[in-house]
């Protein structure tokens, strides 16, 4: 079904150069499109006269080094005909990634988007709301990139203080080295 | 005062269509309604008082007796372990730190109470119990099953590094009668 | 100058110049600040009052953000079913079965009878306890302390269950990959029995109790309604669905485990009594029939537990194939979803969970301009949100 889907696609909007991507080595199969034309598919979608997919359910944001994907997953919610479809875009510009903004078409993207953009940096144009969700409206850095180096403090509060990171347990063994015997013989003395 | 008529009116429409207006006899309805309904409710309350037992566990006088599968504080039977960082490994907050150095070869090797062969001395046997998330995936990966849940669960402290425990002292050892059983 | 949007309800008033220089007026903004004892966690919600109405409601989330996903991202796939319990802290063992039907579905494993009848079991002795906190909180939000501890009552001896099951009473790490972790033994099943008659009178009492109340009925009618495009549009799913009337339960349309096997009913809501359909006295029926109905499928499951092993054959290290999925499940307060991106490691590359309170907490700034003060927080109660889950 998802081939018919793509084949639709090619012929209605063309610019969208949809892809049928199949499972890797096990998982789902997905339809990969543009990353310029997605408001329209999804559109086309939401107003497919077989099947109208009515819900947006969430949009996941990944980042594989050397670009970003972003998966829209939506669904039909039909009592007969329940279809579910994953349509991803990919965007290569590290520095200033924008999409644009798909409120306008399914209203559950207001709050998907914002958290994709306070995961990943993501720019939606034309978003009504665009400010970070789950992070403090003033954290720097987006967390779930891969290259993501947490600062060294936040508002004169340090993040991961040494104290608190039980760095003295984690690294016994490098002064334990130097007085090996000692250990090794008090701890034959315990029994162990 | 404009604005709160128009909210108010929007209100009255959507009960218009259950009761054409408010009438006397719909309004005398309503209290003989709440009125009969709150007594019911306060019958079965009454029930409560009079007639069930409490519920209630007057701890700490009495405490209730944990199922044998509880997982509270871990107890790591120290003279048992083959410090084989299984649990160190699989721990999902990284809450156990473990170091060891291999035994000299010319001594003889002591085994544990399942028999296997201990070749490290174990030098250090931290955990934190601060962090620990009492998930008990190091006790179900530790070979020799040294590493257990004990039933204490009132062990808080006074500082945050009181709370690593440290199961190669001497004083944690000598829990090992109360805990660990043959 | 007041602004008026196009329903009639005022968003924005400021005092102009050439009023009456003594006589100020403008909206109000109050925090239903994050600790408060009806929003069921750390959630902030800014309303702008003009006198007893809100005009406008702007939740602010995050306060209860520990980075789950991020997390998952360095742990292995054994060791991340305890963060996946900490989401809905409340429902946790939906949350354990969604997370780990989605690897098995990947890696393709097999999982003996007993077991899945077992998980079955738990799941909805869980959803019952996670229903009794709703229908206990949410008449507390209301005013009533009374249902609060006798709900809670009930749900002690389906956590004594879990106890002695699993150890823990509320974060279990129970289901595993390949089966559960400990067996059911008969006196426990004996035990579930006798609970199962008792809650039947108890179930009934509370109807007694709060359902027919009218004072509950006046306060709950009426309030908050979602209409069902609104549902659509935002992708509200679970109990807040069926409450407006649409008949979606993900375990009647595509079944997983053994929900095929079993005879349980879907409740709507229905308007009874004359109430609107999609509002809290419907969102409050749909979880009390629910509660019957898994009550239900429990008897079936006691009486039809095959004898066989536990657990089946899983492999020590999981390591999953390379793939993306995203498997959704019925929890107890919507549809739990997860999406797992996988490179062939031994711990994931992307864990991304898509929760419905988070979908329904964005609901609430749609449904909020109009009402007043205590229905906003009736609405904020019937809908049930646990912030673990919004905020991950």
């Amino acid at each position: 079904m998802l081939k018919e889907f793509v084949s639709e696609l090619n012929n209605k909007i063309p610019n969208s150069k949809a892809e049928y991507i199949p499972m890797q080595e096990a998982g789902d199969d997905s339809i990969l499109v543009q990353a310029v034309v997605i408001s329209e598919v999804l559109g086309f979608f939401k107003n497919h006269p077989k099947f109208p997919f009515k819900v947006l359910q969430v949009i996941s944001g990944v980042d594989y080094n050397e670009y970003f994907e972003i998966c829209y997953m939506i669904a039909t919610f039909d009592l007969h005909a329940s279809h579910e479809l994953i349509i991803k875009t990919r965007l290569t510009d590290r520095n200033e990634p924008t999409l644009n903004s798909v409120v306008d078409i399914y209203k559950s993207a207001e709050w998907q988007e914002r958290e994709c953009f306070d995961m990943l940096g993501i720019k939606f144009s034309n978003h009504p709301d665009l400010r970070r969700i789950l992070c403090p409206d003033d954290w720097e850095g987006f967390p779930l990139r891969q290259d993501y180096m947490a600062a060294k403090f936040y508002n004169g509060m340090e993040i991961n203080p040494d104290a608190k990171m039980n760095l003295e347990d984690r690294e016994y063994i490098i002064k334990a080295v130097e007085n090996k015997d000692e250990l090794i013989k008090k701890a034959l003395a315990k029994g162990l | 005062m404009s604005n709160l008529i128009t909210n108010h009116d929007h209100h009255d429409e959507e009960e218009d269509s259950v009761e054409s207006g408010l009438t006397f006899t719909s309004y005398m309805g309503n209290i003989y309604k709440a009125v009969a309904s709150t007594i019911k409710g306060m019958s079965i309350t009454l029930k409560y008082v009079l007639t069930k037992t409490p519920t209630t566990l007057e701890y700490p006088e009495v405490k209730e007796v944990l199922p044998e599968a509880s997982r509270m504080r871990l107890y790591n039977d120290a003279l048992n372990c083959i410090a084989c960082n299984m649990c160190m490994i699989s721990c999902p907050v990284n809450c156990i730190y473990i170091t060891s150095f291999p035994r000299s070869k010319d001594l003889e090797i002591p085994k544990t109470s399942d028999g296997t062969a201990k070749r490290q001395v174990l030098v250090q046997y931290t955990i934190d119990t601060a962090l620990c998330c009492y998930c008990g995936i190091c006790t179900t990966v530790c070979p020799t099953e040294c590493l257990q849940h004990s039933y204490d669960y009132e062990f808080s402290q006074y500082t945050v590094k009181q709370m690593k425990y440290d199961y190669t002292s001497e004083d944690l050892i000598s829990w090992r009668d109360r805990i660990v059983s043959k | 100058m007041q602004i008026w949007d196009d329903k009639k309800y005022l968003i924005e008033k400021t005092s102009d110049e050439n009023e009456n220089p003594s006589l100020k007026s403008e909206l109000l903004t109050v925090n239903m600040g994050p600790q408060h004892p009806a929003t069921h966690g750390v959630l902030r919600i800014e309303i702008k009052t003009d006198s007893e109405i809100v005009a406008k409601a702007i939740p602010h989330i995050g306060y209860l953000h520990r980075c789950m996903e991020k997390h998952s991202e360095k742990i292995d796939y054994r060791g991340v079913t305890p963060f996946v319990d900490r989401l809905d802290y409340l429902g946790a063992m939906n949350m354990e079965l969604g997370y780990i039907l989605t690897v098995e579905k990947m890696l393709g494993t097999e999982v003996p009878r007993r077991a899945q009848y077992i998980r079955v079991l738990v799941c909805e002795l869980q959803r019952i306890a996670s229903h009794l906190v709703a229908f206990g909180t949410y008449v507390l939000d209301l005013g009533a302390f009374t249902p609060f501890l006798y709900a809670f009552e009930e749900r002690e001896k389906i956590l004594k269950f879990f106890e002695e099951i699993s150890g823990a009473r509320l974060l279990y790490n129970y289901i595993w990959v390949g089966g559960v972790w400990n067996d059911i033994t008969d006196e426990q099943c004996d035990f579930l029995r006798n609970f199962c008659e008792e809650f039947e009178k108890q179930l009934e009492m509370y109807n007694e109790l709060v359902t027919g109340n009218k004072i509950f009925f006046e306060r709950t009618a009426h309030v908050g309604v979602f209409s069902l495009q609104d549902c659509f549009d935002f992708g509200a799913t679970g109990p807040v669905l069926r409450g407006s009337g649409y008949k979606w339960d993900l375990r009647k349309i595509h079944p997983y485990c053994i929900y095929n096997e079993l005879e349980f009913d879907v409740p709507v809501g229905t308007g009874d009594h004359g109430s609107t359909i999609g509002d809290c006295y419907n969102r409050y029926q749909v979880r009390m029939k629910e509660m019957v109905e898994s009550l239900k499928m429990v008897k079936q499951i006691l009486q039809k537990l095959p004898v066989g092993p536990f657990m089946g054959k899983a492999p020590k290290v999981i390591k999953l194939p390379k793939g993306e999925i995203f498997l959704r499940t019925e929890a107890s307060r919507g549809e739990i979803g997860f999406h797992l991106v996988s490179k062939g490691d031994k711990t994931p590359y992307r864990l991304k969970v898509k929760s419905p309170c988070f979908t329904h907490v964005s609901m609430l700034p749609h449904v909020a301009p109009g009402q007043m003060i205590s229905d906003f927080i009736a609405t904020v109660g019937s809908i049930d949100i646990v912030l673990g889950e919004v905020d991950r």
